[in-house]
């Protein structure tokens, strides 16, 4: 018998979210996610000056939102037609990559970990550590409280299949604990260089406004070897522990294995990323092709019109639904569902992410230290590269991703040059047009600009991350790619489905981004 | 030996509120009550508008109190969208109980509140306005974490068309009386709650605010006052690109009329402040943010005016 599952709101990512399975015999044969939040940023930007996109933007995401600085200010500088300076390529990356790092650590230690580690282990723990020792204590008291919700935020939480390996589940909690202070240092690296964080303010197109010192360089990267030692002997060992118990998570939640990323982490010339982009598409990859991206708004909240399919700056945004039109599509359950529109790739519906980034250059062969990463965890594991498309493999790419990370910044940060400017200023370019192609923590982030005669922005684009991922349906009735992970996925429990909850919070959504 | 450890941790935690400068309102034994129960540890409840998570994760940066006991000891926090295992409809169960139950709590708003499109923000189907208002209804006091929630900051700019409002001003156009606190500042200031929350703990009242509903504390003077630029700003001493020595104003600075704190307690523990870190203030804490044009070339002969 079909039953239903509404999971509204979706805790643990970034907005609001909602997901709508049917079921049959307790496995999912449709899905549908909405993202339930608009706020119309990018035709609100016409008008601005050129420059306002990268603070504004920066507000689509307080999650990550050193990635839409970098792809505004990439998007200006191709307008420009310039690149940073080597001072300020390198403080770029070390911008991004320890606020790469931090959105990694809360990805899996807030957002995740405890989906699958039990916190309650903590009360059979009789050893000596302060912080376990006070969460038990904590915990203690809590059940005997009068409180309406004792033990939140930490519970009600789905009855569900959790770690019953004690070692591993005490080191989680005690590393859930650890992880506030680390993610709070690396805001701080992020600020060395970015002013602030979130929301950084430095990074312009030209370059970034500081100029690094003896002093700067130096607590980089103290606060980076504290990071290392987070990395390397915490996190990935945690990431690797949760593998090896819920292994069965390298075979949940697949989707359709259509990957699209673009390049990161650039030498100081700009040249040679770290991770190439492209695409792989049915296990064959390939180069990108610009070109074949669009976007599809048949099942998303805006009227319909004569142009249903769009390439990045072809049109005017779409007009949202008023209340009425809104609640007309909201009660029919073919009608429109979803604030997010519906990109694809030449037709295909891509899932973009750590996955993506990681398998594209594993596959292009271009980074041997990636290839080397990836081989020795797929031994450790007994997976292929085609495990990653997955719950687990999504988690794992993001701990190897972190390793390679780690080491970049390790070596640009030493070729940062002290008292050496890090911004060159060139005029906002007129009557003119760019691209800015990054990857953001959540996968590939790209902005359009065109500029007007004086300067100020007269049509701009983006497509997020999160808007491929969870996109709805295109006018072939084509599933987005989470859509496509939840279906086929078998519930245990209707009234606790945390199969779902893992298979969505592994693509760590963030729906404020995707629709913007 | 177990209270050992939580005395210790106790203290620690005083010692911290000292060193924020809070100490004036919690004395350690205040502290040790609160653990004991003896205090009232303030329900709180967390819900997000038009935001964007960032105020969220600068929370998350606190350090006076380290946030895992801020959140245990200090105070009772029933519903945080990004921290929270409830899911789904445990969700709305928790939201509801709470307003149906006779206990008074703190909400904390983040983002703001579309009026024209109420759609434009939904949670469990129900637009957030709806939520606001009932859990607004029934609060002792709210708290407007951030821009967006005090101003309308992102979710309100010109050219928006979803008719967004900041969170007293919506209050306010539903003939809905409770005390509001801003903390605006794009994202919200850790500091700045931690204050408001450990003030409303001793006092059971917001701190003074000035008109815009601002705590005095933070927020009675300008950045441009206090701005480490300020002795070039009266010698007439100004940068002319960015690299310079010398004040920002001819840069686009909105320092004159940003009132916050920033030269006092820098960003991320006083780790850097954006105009140290040779960027013009962007004004992220004024009503007026974002301005269509935040970082102006010394040539530049556009008007800065809105």
């Amino acid at each position: 018998m079909a039953k239903k599952i509404v999971i509204d709101p979706i805790t643990r990512i970034e907005g609001h979210l909602k997901i709508e399975t049917e079921i049959n015999n307790n496995v999912v044969t449709s899905a549908k996610a909405s993202a339930d939040m608009f706020r119309g940023i990018e035709s609100a930007l016409t008008g601005y000056d050129a420059r306002v996109a990268q603070q504004v933007t920066q507000r689509v995401c307080g999650v990550c939102p050193y990635a839409h600085a970098e792809a505004a200010a990439k998007a200006l500088e191709d307008a420009m037609g310039i690149r940073p300076n080597r001072n300020g390529q390198l403080l770029r990356n070390l911008i991004m990559g320890a606020y790469q790092l931090q959105d990694h650590i809360l990805h899996f230690y807030q957002l995740c970990a405890l989906d699958f580690i039990d916190v309650a282990a903590v009360l059979k723990y009789g050893g000596k550590d302060k912080d376990l020792n006070y969460v038990k204590d904590w915990i203690t008291t809590e059940q005997k409280s009068t409180k309406i919700y004792p033990l939140a935020p930490f519970f009600p939480r789905y009855k569900a299949d959790y770690c019953r390996d004690q070692e591993v589940n005490i080191s989680a909690i005690k590393h859930y604990c650890e992880s506030l202070p680390m993610m709070s240092d690396l805001h701080k690296m992020v600020a060395i260089f970015g002013g602030k964080s979130p929301h950084t303010v430095t990074i312009e197109a030209g370059g970034v406004t500081t100029t690094p010192t003896v002093l700067s360089i130096a607590k980089y990267r103290t606060y980076l070897h504290q990071a290392e030692d987070f990395i390397k002997n915490k996190y990935t060992p945690d990431i690797v522990a949760v593998a090896k118990i819920f292994k069965n998570y390298f075979k949940e939640g697949k989707g359709y294995g259509s990957l699209l990323s673009y390049s990161q982490y650039p030498d100081s010339n700009g040249d040679n990323s770290l991770f190439t982009g492209g695409t792989t598409i049915k296990g064959k990859h390939l180069k990108l092709d610009l070109d074949k991206i669009y976007e599809d708004h048949t099942y998303a909240y805006y009227k319909n019109d004569s142009k249903m399919q769009a390439r990045p700056l072809t049109r005017e945004q779409p007009v949202p639904l008023d209340w009425q039109e809104f609640e007309k599509h909201h009660k029919d359950s073919k009608g429109k569902y979803s604030w997010s529109k519906a990109p694809r790739y030449n037709g295909y519906a891509m899932e973009v992410g750590p996955v993506a980034r990681l398998v594209n250059t594993y596959l292009n062969k271009s980074n041997v230290l990636v290839n080397r990463m990836v081989d020795k965890f797929n031994r450790e594991l007994g997976i292929t590269i085609k495990d990653y498309a997955s719950v687990m493999g999504r988690h794992l790419s993001r701990a190897i991703i972190a390793n390679v990370l780690i080491e970049k910044l390790k070596n640009d940060i030493e070729n940062v040059e002290a008292d050496v400017n890090a911004f060159v200023e060139h005029d906002i370019p007129k009557n003119a047009r760019g691209v800015g192609l990054i990857e953001a923590s959540r996968g590939a982030l790209g902005h359009w600009i065109r500029t007007d005669k004086d300067g100020y922005i007269s049509r701009y684009d983006m497509i997020v991350p999160t808007t491929w991922n969870i996109s709805p349906r295109n006018s072939k009735r084509n599933p987005g790619p989470v859509e496509k992970m939840l279906i086929g996925t078998r519930v245990k429990d209707a009234k606790n489905p945390i199969e779902l909850a893992r298979i969505v919070r592994s693509t760590d959504p963030c729906i404020a981004c995707s629709v913007h | 030996m177990n209270q050992i450890t939580r005395r210790e941790a106790l203290k620690r935690i005083y010692l911290a509120t000292v060193a924020a400068g809070t100490a004036g309102f919690l004395s350690f034994d205040d502290v040790l009550a609160a653990a004991d129960n003896k205090i009232n540890q303030p329900t709180v409840v967390w819900l997000q508008g038009t935001s964007c998570s960032g105020c969220s994760c600068s929370f998350l940066n606190i350090e006076d109190v380290p946030v895992i006991e801020l959140i245990t000891e200090f105070m009772d926090l029933v519903y945080h969208p990004d921290l929270s295992l409830a899911t789904g409809n445990d969700v709305l169960n928790i939201i509801n109980n709470l307003i149906r139950s006779s206990r008074k709590y703190i909400f904390v708003f983040e983002g703001a509140v579309p009026v024209k499109l109420p759609h434009a923000c939904l949670m469990g189907g129900i637009p957030i306005m709806e939520w606001v208002i009932r859990l607004a209804s029934k609060a002792a006091v709210c708290i407007a974490a951030g821009t967006c929630a005090s101003f309308g900051g992102v979710a309100k700019m010109k050219g928006t068309i979803t008719g967004n409002m900041n969170l007293s001003e919506f209050l306010e156009y539903k003939h809905v009386d409770v005390p509001v606190v801003n903390l605006p500042n794009c994202p919200l200031k850790p500091e700045h709650i931690t204050y408001t929350l450990l003030y409303y703990i001793k006092n059971r009242k917001l701190p003074e605010l000035d008109q815009f509903k601002r705590p005095l504390y933070q927020y009675s003077k300008t950045v441009h006052e206090r701005c480490i630029y300020y002795r070039d700003f009266q010698e007439d001493n100004f940068a002319e690109f960015i690299g310079d020595e010398g004040c920002f104003f001819k840069l686009g600075c909105q320092g004159p009329v940003t009132h916050n704190d920033c030269m006092k307690i820098g960003h991320n523990k006083n780790t850097n402040i954006c105009i140290r870190a040779g960027h013009p203030c962007i004004g992220c804490a004024d009503s007026e943010f974002p301005r269509k044009i935040m970082f102006h070339s010394f040539n530049d002969k556009r008007s800065l005016v809105r």
